[in-house]
């Protein structure tokens, strides 16, 4: 079987095992003895599911004898961050203190949809410890390593995600998104990543941080495959809360529509300060593409940062008090004394946060009235190396672990959907992300600008070399 | 309201024991680094001026 294949797209291998140019088992095995040639170099997987694998593979070549539908996804390779529940395995959310726990009884519904579509799971993925984390690094498992640059991060806390997709290890990886766990880790490692609308896709059988902001949703390497991914994680799920009962309309369908007539505008402002010049540079790539001269303000971007910032610190901190009072020497000292931290913030601030949220909702679905579509840089910087622990941004040194998500951050806690797309620059070896930003529920629109950027060769996702 | 008086060396010490919480040197010394940026948070975000009738955005239905 050729490198090519399994290093393309889902959607190309499963039209390959649909065809039967090549059985679902092979996929399964060539990716089995990817992993296990390349996890050494990446810390992407924490767990291979290898049993599991080749059975769910073997179930669809019977199938296929069968002239039983495959479905979309017959036979693609998958992995999920190890927050996610796999039968069988326990939920580690890249902690030692959850490693205690039993083994879940069953899967998170996302890869329960996933293998309905004919995808095979193949493990759970390197992340930061209780997903607190921009950076990928982790203390109990070790960092997932950038593959475009071993010595650079790979962004979090959906490290082992990027690293895996990134890395040639599978073509679509689930990953979690609360404050920009997904957006952050796909701009580092040059991926296309979707977090979609708040409520949109089931948590349940997640390992939770900040219930009021918890996203989950896929990475891969073509917008194609991010929207097939999508599609077949679609639908109601009442064991959400959050969910929203409302049309879930697929994706692909219209994925090839193009963006005439679409009203596309950079965000400017705080989206345009507080950057390298490489950040910025990667908007003007997409803006230009696309033809968006237009600029508009998102008002009030700043303190909805400052807001959601707030409002993670209380929650997560509430999350995990009992096991702050309890297991402090068990947390990564990193994430351990920002939850500390959270436990003392004044009770006034996070209301006023949520006050401000609804306020600032407001504001910016008036935005919408006349935009489908804002551009806004997915991180301030390219992928910092691995041990760094500060950078200047606008002249002032700051902490790299929290301050990753300055621009994810404004855009999910309002919920919004984004699609970040990856782009390159001649001579560089780490690329950059753009947010491609919808109205709520419109993560079609997202899709399709990303898609057409990707068709145009204007973003692209490739394997690493790991040279 | 303002953040400005919040003293993040003071709250950490006063609170820690207050919460059961056992803090080494090097994390106490941490959670001041974090509990100052917090406060940093709070006073861009309490700059913004709300209508006493603004509704928090989680409502609970019931």
């Amino acid at each position: 079987m050729s490198a090519a294949l399994v290093e393309g797209t889902a959607e190309a291998i499963a039209a390959a095992v649909r065809s039967g140019a090549v059985s679902a088992r092979e996929i399964a095995q060539e990716t089995l003895n990817r992993i296990e040639a390349r996890n050494g170099a990446l810390g992407a997987f924490t767990e291979v599911t290898a049993k599991r694998a080749l059975a769910k593979a073997d179930a669809i070549d019977t199938a296929r004898v069968r002239g039983e539908n495959l479905g979309p996804l017959a036979g693609a390779p998958f992995a999920v961050k190890n927050l996610f529940d796999v039968e069988g395995l326990t939920t580690r959310a890249g902690s030692k203190i959850n490693r205690d726990h039993p083994p879940a009884k069953a899967d998170a519904t996302m890869i329960t949809r996933l293998e309905a579509a004919g995808g095979v799971l193949v493990g759970a993925l390197n992340m930061g410890e209780y997903a607190y984390d921009f950076t990928g690094r982790n203390v109990h498992d070790g960092p997932s390593r950038n593959p475009h640059d071993l010595g650079h991060m790979t962004g979090g806390s959906s490290g082992g995600s990027a690293a895996a997709v990134a890395g040639g290890l599978v073509p679509i990886a689930l990953g979690s998104d609360t404050n920009g766990s997904i957006r952050v880790p796909s701009s580092f490692c040059g991926l296309f990543g979707l977090k979609p609308t708040y409520g949109r896709l089931s948590r349940v059988g997640t390992f939770p941080f900040v219930a009021s902001l918890d996203h989950v949703g896929p990475l891969a390497r073509s917008a194609g495959d991010l929207a097939l991914s999508y599609d077949s994680m679609l639908g109601r799920d009442h064991g959400d809360s959050a969910q929203a009962d409302r049309p879930a309309p697929a994706a692909s369908p219209t994925l090839n529509d193009g963006i005439a007539g679409l009203r596309i505008a950079r965000l400017g402002g705080y989206f345009a300060r507080s950057a390298d010049p490489s950040a910025l540079s990667a908007v003007d790539t997409i803006a230009g593409a696309l033809k968006a001269d237009r600029v508009v303000e998102l008002a009030q971007a700043e303190q909805a940062r400052s807001a959601a910032y707030l409002i993670t610190m209380v929650e997560g901190a509430a999350l995990h008090f009992a096991r702050l009072r309890e297991r402090a020497q068990d947390f990564d000292p990193e994430v351990r004394d920002r939850l500390i931290a959270g436990t003392m913030v004044p009770g006034v601030w996070a209301a006023q946060a949520q006050k401000f949220r609804r306020q600032f909702r407001a504001t910016t679905l008036a935005l919408f009235r006349d935009v489908d579509i804002l551009l806004a840089p997915a991180t301030p910087c390219r992928a910092p190396r691995l041990e760094q622990t500060t950078f200047v941004l606008d002249g002032r040194e700051m902490l790299v672990r929290p301050n990753l998500g300055l621009f994810t951050q404004p855009i999910s806690f309002i919920g919004l959907p984004v699609v970040t797309a990856p782009v390159w620059t001649e001579g560089q070896k780490l690329p950059i992300g753009v947010q491609i930003i919808a109205a709520p529920w419109r993560e079609d629109l997202a899709l399709r600008v990303a898609w057409a950027l990707e068709r145009d060769g204007v973003v692209r996702a490739p394997v690493a070399t790991l040279s | 309201m303002s953040a400005n008086g919040f003293d993040p060396e003071a709250a950490v010490d006063a609170m820690a024991p207050l919460l059961g919480l056992t803090l080494t040197p090097e994390s106490r010394a941490q959670t001041i680094v974090h509990l100052r940026i917090a406060a940093e948070q709070a006073e861009r975000l309490l700059s913004v001026p709300l209508d006493d009738l603004a509704e928090p955005a989680p409502v609970f239905t019931a």
